[in-house]
């Protein structure tokens, strides 16, 4: 066999299928379309469970087709939301702050659940050896994602203000990366104590997912302000409100909605705007997580 | 002991082990090495549990479905990496290599934009691609494509330059230009093993598109990154199965292609047999299939709105971050990087050698086999159980890997060292243990210590991206930063990585010429 006109051959049909799938760009973003992601806080096959009924309802309400995109990176779908990728994001708090940033301001927080306005963290330990914040120095400890508010930012802050430096006081600092996976972390032994959000610790509790003879929680975080539901500053205004409409009006005395705000974990969605994540901006800036 | 039996060079030797311990003692303190922790009853349970969860492999409907989908994305993303790398790695390596010139003059600025695109490993590309083309696998292909891109055209370059220069000489020398020249004169001559490397690195890249998956580029790598966050054994023991699966497959794949080469032409002339044929066809046909997969909109990027967008990505990372505070924070992470990667190749050289030695080769074959085709990022999750979170768990995961590579390589240089000088101290009446001491080893010495400086060229590399699991060093320096959309600061990281990989490149050869 001749190679040098078998690599030609392989050479033209390289170029052939590179050309032919440059050409055939799917459109981006077309009007019908409801492109939606939320940041990866819990597994992502997790988030996509959650979001099938909420998915349904917000078709049935803008007459759009909706498709969530699960990602694994939480900076992703700030970058995707800034670059007009996706329509509508479920957001965190210090997320949200990156966004507004990012998008140059335009960004809008349109709702948020009732719980998410005075949210904490839990910090959870496995070691019957740590019984306060204090006890952590010298000890290795799990974040969930750098950019989590309830996993990292605040947590830090509030190390912080107990007078804590995790770079300095901690043996070694890890990423766990999902607030689920911090528990499964801690429960190993992976790390001597972890930190996460309340509201997945309660599930997971619930659900009896975690030995919380073995895990349990010494210490809570004071409340702030946490998640929201973001769109793109340059969506159709009246989609915006057909949106926004669509999660006020859920009410868990119908048993369809009930469905859906169970598995958000929403007693009720209520209004939400810029100002109120402005102390997590604050924060953000003394824990040195934005410059 | 009397005067005879002594080693006449026991103090020469005496005095390199003691100035290596001097020197090492601190790397193995900043690789916060802790053997203790390996064997605690409390750690050893919690492996124990993790292990045992492996069996039975999840096999559920759904979950099977996934991994299909996954496996199918991690082949296509490899092999579309390829496509790319290719289409790089041809006009890179003509500009950049020595043949066909009258003089032979090297190309200094293609020759440095070659190390730059091999130096920084694909998973930096692809957590920064990521951010770019955000969601999907192009940020893998991409990677792979500029990183492969690179190092195909050196290794393309150095084979044109490796054949015999005659014949192109005499084309130009008759009138043909350089390209006729090279493609008349030089490619027959080097296109076996052209082809031969082509393949092989087609295969590297099945394993490292899994890799990257752990940074979210999609396929293999990012189930196999869920299910080893949520220590979810069954799923981790499918995912490792369909690794392997696929890895061993493309093993014989690439080694039957590169045997076909080698059969000799067929007495008819004609252009193409069945074989050929079938090559040309399935290769059309799986990059046809692999980019229909991805459904790659790299249309996307030539849009004015993704320009801007990639333009200001690229102008956060300038000017880098150079304050004094953030260099040390630097410096720290190269130092624990630095440290992972030799303690991880010096315990990889003792374990290596040591399931080189045994005579009864197929058990202990298996093993390395075992140890080799784990990927050293999985590695890093069962052993950071082992002995919790940091360097050590690092450097540990990269000992497991290194010692399946290096042990084979060993074996194979243990027994194609000379006999004689072994041979002849067991018949002057030596035991079995000096003999080897004294006359195998030394033979084979020079051809183990290459084999493990080379391998510490790449454990360099992956050692600044093990961080990602939590091992510490550059890795989980570099993942902080750029998920806080801090670029000037990350920049400083990348820069630092490559060049740690650079200074490794360079020490590595001068050790290897020092020792011939």
């Amino acid at each position: 066999m001749t190679l040098s006109s078998l690599r030609r051959c392989a050479l033209k049909g390289a170029l052939a299928c590179a050309l032919a799938s440059a050409l055939s760009v799917p459109a981006i973003a077309a009007d019908a379309v409801l492109r939606v992601s939320a940041i990866p806080d819990e597994a992502p096959t997790e988030l996509q469970r959650k979001f099938a009924p909420l998915g349904k309802y917000l078709e049935a309400q803008t007459g759009m087709k909706v498709l969530f995109t699960p990602v694994s990176d939480y900076a992703a779908v700030v970058e995707s939301l800034a670059t007009r990728k996706i329509d509508l994001a479920w957001l965190g708090g210090f997320t949200f702050v990156q966004a507004k940033i990012r998008t140059n301001g335009t960004a809008i927080p349109i709702v948020q659940r009732e719980e998410d306005a005075k949210f904490t963290s839990k910090f959870i330990t496995a070691d019957p050896a740590i019984k306060s914040l204090a006890d952590l120095k010298g000890k290795t400890f799990a974040f969930g994602a750098p950019s989590s508010t309830s996993g990292s930012l605040m947590p830090r802050f509030f190390l912080q203000q107990a007078g804590l430096n995790p770079e300095k006081d901690f043996k070694n600092v890890a990423f766990s990366g999902a607030h689920d996976a911090t528990v499964a972390f801690v429960t190993a032994g992976k790390a001597d104590a972890g930190v996460l959000n309340a509201s997945v610790w309660d599930k997971l509790v619930e659900a009896r997912k975690v030995d919380t003879d073995k895990v349990r929680v010494f210490a809570t975080t004071p409340p702030y302000f946490d998640y929201n539901w973001t769109v793109r500053g340059d969506l159709d205004p009246l989609i915006v409100k057909k949106l926004t409409d669509a999660f006020l009006k859920l009410d868990p005395k119908n048993p369809e909605h009930a469905e859906i705000m169970q598995l958000q974990r929403a007693s009720k969605f209520i209004p939400t705007k810029k100002e109120n994540y402005e102390s997590i901006e604050k924060a953000a800036h003394s824990a040195g997580l934005l410059k | 002991m009397n005067d005879t039996n002594r080693d006449p060079a026991a103090r020469g030797r005496l005095i390199g082990v003691l100035t290596a311990l001097i020197i090492l003692w601190p790397l193995f303190q900043a690789a916060q090495v802790q053997p203790g922790a390996l064997f605690d009853p409390g750690n050893l349970k919690v492996i124990g549990n993790f292990l045992a969860a492996f069996l039975p492999p999840e096999a559920g409907h759904e979950f099977l479905g996934y991994l299909g989908i996954a496996t199918m994305e991690t082949l296509a993303i490899a092999t579309a990496g390829m496509v790319l790398a290719f289409l790089l790695a041809v006009p890179l390596a003509y500009l950049a290599t020595a043949a066909g010139r009258e003089k032979s003059a090297l190309n200094p600025f293609t020759r440095g934009l070659l190390t730059i695109l091999r130096g920084i490993p694909e998973l930096v590309w692809a957590l920064v691609f990521v951010r770019v083309f955000g969601l999907g696998p192009a940020a893998g292909v991409l990677a792979l494509g500029l990183t492969y891109g690179g190092m195909l055209a050196k290794v393309y370059a150095e084979i044109f330059e490796s054949v015999d220069a005659m014949p192109a000489r005499a084309l130009r020398h008759g009138g043909a230009n350089r390209v006729l020249a090279i493609l008349y004169g030089l490619l027959p001559q080097a296109s076996k093993e052209l082809a031969s490397y082509t393949v092989y690195r087609w295969e590297c890249a099945i394993r490292a598109s899994v890799v990257m998956g752990f940074v979210g580029a999609g396929g293999l790598g990012q189930l196999m990154d869920q299910a080893m966050k949520m220590l979810n054994g069954g799923e981790a023991a499918s995912i490792l199965l369909a690794f392997m699966v696929l890895v061993f497959s493309a093993d014989g794949l690439s080694g039957w292609l590169r045997r076909a080469i080698d059969i000799p032409p067929s007495g008819r002339a004609s252009p193409f047999g069945w074989r050929s044929l079938l090559v040309v066809l399935s290769l059309i046909g799986g990059i046809t299939a692999s980019f229909s997969l991805l459904e790659l909109g790299f249309g996307e990027l030539f849009t004015e709105d993704a320009a801007r967008g990639i333009s200001e990505f690229i102008v956060g990372f300038f000017p880098p971050d150079f304050s004094a505070t953030w260099l040390a924070r630097v410096g720290q992470g190269v130092w624990e990087t630095l440290a992972i990667s030799i303690v991880g190749t010096l315990l990889a050289a003792a374990v290596g050698l040591l399931l080189a030695l045994p005579r009864s080769r197929a058990p202990f074959s298996f093993l390395l086999n075992t140890l080799r085709s784990v990927p050293e990022l999985v590695w890093a999750t069962i052993t950071a159980l082992a002995v919790g979170l940091g360097p050590f768990a690092g450097a540990l995961a990269l000992a497991l890997h290194t010692a399946g590579v290096l042990g084979r390589l060993y074996a194979e240089a243990l027994a194609n060292a000379p006999q004689q000088p072994a041979l002849a101290l067991r018949l002057s009446g030596a035991g079995s243990s000096r003999a080897f001491l004294y006359g195998t080893l030394p033979g084979a010495a020079p051809q183990l210590i290459a084999y493990t400086l080379y391998r510490w060229e790449m454990n360099i590399r992956m050692a600044a991206i093990l961080g990602f699991v939590g091992a510490g060093g550059l890795g989980q320096l570099l993942y902080f930063e750029l998920s806080l959309f801090h670029y000037a600061q990350a920049s400083t990281v990348i820069i630092a990585m490559l060049a740690l990989s650079i200074a490794v490149d360079q020490s590595s050869a001068w050790l290897r010429q020092r020792m011939r």
